[in-house]
Formats: C-alpha cells, sequence, structure tokens
C-alpha cells in the first residue's frame, strides 16, 4: 500500500512540473536559443547561422497592426544601423497567426518592410513555432543573444526601453544597455524588464 | 430687496447647492495618477478589503467584465469594509474623450484612476504583483497590504463574488 501511494506520489509531482514547464514555457537568461529558418519578406529564408560574422543578434518579435510595435518601428531601424555593423545584427519575427489577426499576414509584412525600408529580415513564424520556444508573450519582445562556442545564450528579455509612447523621453534603453555591455565584454546589468504591448495573436 | 425676495434667492441657492452635492455622488470623477500617488489608495491598513481592477476601453475582455464588476459595486458597496477602485491604463491623451465618454456610458462607480505612469511600468507592475505581465484585464484583491488574489484574466461575477465574501 505504501509502495503504490509514494509512486503515486511520485506520479503526480512529474505530471505537475511538466504542466508547470509547459505552462511557462520560454528561455530564461543564460538559456540555449534555438536557430531557426523561417521566411523573410524578400522570400527568401534566414537563419542565424547565416550571419558568419555576428557576435550576437537582436532578436524581437514584432508585427505590424499593434500599436506598440509601430510606435518602436523608427528606434527598431535606429538599433540595426547601430549594432549590425558591430556585430549585432536586428533579426525580426512576426509571431502572430494571420487567421486571428489578418493584418499580420505576410504580404502586409511585405509592404511594411517596403513603406519603412526595414534594414533588418522581417521573418514570419510559419506555425507560430518558434515564438512559444522563446517564451515570447508580447509584440514587441527583445531577446538578445551571444553567440558563445557556436551556441545562442539569451542574455537579455524584455522591452527595447523604458517609453513607448515618446521616444525623445527615454530614461532607460535597455536592450542598447544590454548589447553594449556583452560589446565591452561585461555582466548585463538589468537583463529582464517588463515586455510592454500587443499580446501574441493565436486563432483559438 | 424684500425679505421674500431675499428668501427666495437663498432657496434658489440651497438647491444648487443641493443639487451640486448629488450630482458629485453619482458622478463618476476620475483622477490621473502615477504608482506612487495610487499604491496608498489601496494598501491603507485599514481593515477594508479593496478589489482592484486595471482596465482599458481598448481592451475587449476588460469592457465585458465591467458590468458585472459594478452589479457586485451595488451588492457590496453599503459595507464600510469594501472598496472598489477601477485604475484604467488608457493613454493618459485620451481622458477627455474616449475615457470620459466611456465611463460615463457605462455608469462606472466607485473610486475611479487614470494611471499614467508609463517609464516606471517595469517597477509597478512586479509591485501589483510579481507573476504579472502587465497583461489587462487584471484584478487584485487587498487588504491592509496584503495580497489576498491576483487574476490575471478576466472574472465571471461568480468568481468575483466569491473573492469578495470570502474576506469580508
Amino acid at each position: 500500500m505504501k509502495t503504490i501511494s509514494k509512486i503515486a506520489g511520485l506520479l503526480m509531482i512529474t505530471l505537475f512540473s511538466f504542466g508547470t514547464l509547459s505552462a511557462q514555457g520560454g528561455y530564461k537568461i543564460g538559456d540555449e536559443a534555438t536557430d531557426f529558418k523561417l521566411k523573410n519578406v524578400d522570400n527568401k529564408m534566414v537563419s542565424m547561422a547565416d550571419f558568419k560574422d555576428a557576435k550576437g543578434f537582436i532578436v524581437i518579435f514584432t508585427c505590424n497592426h499593434c500599436p506598440y510595435s509601430k510606435a518602436y518601428e523608427d528606434r527598431k531601424i535606429a538599433l540595426s544601423k547601430k549594432y549590425a555593423p558591430l556585430g549585432y545584427p536586428v533579426i525580426a519575427i512576426n509571431p502572430n497567426d494571420p487567421a486571428a489577426e489578418p493584418m499580420d499576414s505576410f504580404e502586409l509584412m511585405q509592404v511594411r518592410a517596403k513603406e519603412k525600408n526595414f534594414p533588418y529580415p522581417y521573418l514570419f513564424d510559419d506555425g507560430q513555432k518558434i515564438y512559444p520556444q522563446y517564451g515570447a508573450t508580447r509584440t514587441p519582445h527583445v531577446f538578445v543573444l551571444k553567440k558563445e562556442n557556436n551556441k545562442h545564450i539569451v542574455k537579455y528579455i524584455g522591452a527595447i526601453d523604458d517609453n513607448y509612447k515618446n521616444a525623445n523621453d527615454v530614461s532607460n534603453k535597455y536592450v542598447e544597455a544590454a548589447v553594449d555591455a556583452l560589446l565591452a565584454g561585461k555582466e548585463v546589468e538589468v537583463k529582464t524588464t517588463v515586455a510592454v504591448g500587443c499580446s501574441i495573436k493565436v486563432k483559438k | 430687496m424684500s425679505i421674500r425676495n431675499i428668501f427666495l434667492i437663498t432657496l434658489a441657492i440651497g438647491f444648487l447647492f443641493l443639487a451640486a452635492g448629488c450630482k458629485s455622488e453619482s458622478k463618476s470623477e476620475i483622477k490621473v495618477v502615477n504608482f506612487e500617488q495610487l499604491e496608498p489608495a489601496f494598501t491603507k491598513n485599514d481593515d477594508v478589503l479593496y478589489v482592484v481592477n486595471f482596465w482599458a476601453t481598448w481592451c475587449g475582455p476588460c469592457v465585458k467584465e465591467l458590468p458585472h464588476f459594478m452589479e457586485v459595486y451595488e451588492e457590496f458597496k453599503s459595507n464600510k469594509k469594501f472598496k472598489m477602485i477601477l485604475v484604467s491604463l488608457d493613454d493618459s491623451d485620451n481622458l477627455e474623450t474616449a475615457v470620459k465618454s466611456f465611463i460615463i456610458r457605462m455608469n462606472l462607480k466607485g473610486e475611479l484612476y487614470l494611471l499614467d505612469d508609463i517609464k516606471k511600468m517595469n517597477e509597478w507592475i512586479p509591485a501589483v504583483n510579481k507573476d504579472w505581465s502587465g497583461s489587462i484585464p487584471a484584478t487584485l484583491v487587498i487588504k491592509n497590504g496584503q495580497t489576498l488574489s491576483f487574476d490575471s484574466r478576466d472574472l465571471s461575477k461568480d468568481e468575483l463574488i466569491e473573492r469578495i465574501s470570502k474576506h469580508l
């Protein structure tokens, strides 16, 4: 009797832990981030492995429709222009299901990329397989990765800066501070912040 | 001026004050605050049960649940140990337009605030609840600074009543 209850107990604990794991999901600081092979707005497939000289990446889950994503568009472009030459290119990924949010279709991604002349890849997370692995919950949601021994290690997760509303009144440029620290070989001070933005759209 | 006229004028002024008084009771006034100003409103050590609901006019599920929050407010409002606080996370630019017209249309009651503290979101979101992602609707039930429940989703009328009556 005692053994059975022990086994039952163990089973329950295992089930609960798996439950929690799948519920929380996503990377923590220090985790290895998965590469991907996603379609860019120019119809070519893009992976992090393509960037042989990169020291790391600024992966931004973002989309067309969300006002917060739109508010950050110029800042994303600025990040790309500043950090791609320094070894940290921006890679934007649209995690939304167009069936749930038609404004985030691949065609409209191409339109937006052309309108704003995006200097970075804007990829479509077809089948929504990548964003759950990262644990992105919002658009925009940033994951700064550093290449260590051919692995992409998560070094920062969260918002781009502390003021989505006004680019001219920003006190904390979280992503810039993180990448600057990594470039200088220093520890990132603020490793995580709350991502502010629209929820990721999933078809119910 | 005759005494009769003075009397009539005083009566008129009296009615005006009465009307003004009645109006401010039913008028739903909303205060724009930052988190430092908002927090004391629901963390007092006064044995009062505070139901703090975070919402916005642009949030579909928030708009859907507010009417039954108001029904629950009507049920409990006479209890001096109960207070409902509604915190809008709308853009403060929209206060005079979208927000106030919404409040009037929905006849929102309770203590109404608009939390305008964008740059401190990374601080106040976890301060409200350490597990909160900041998504709305969200409802905090708190007494004497102790969190009794926190739901980062919409609540049915029954769920809300359960969370309240358990602690009143």
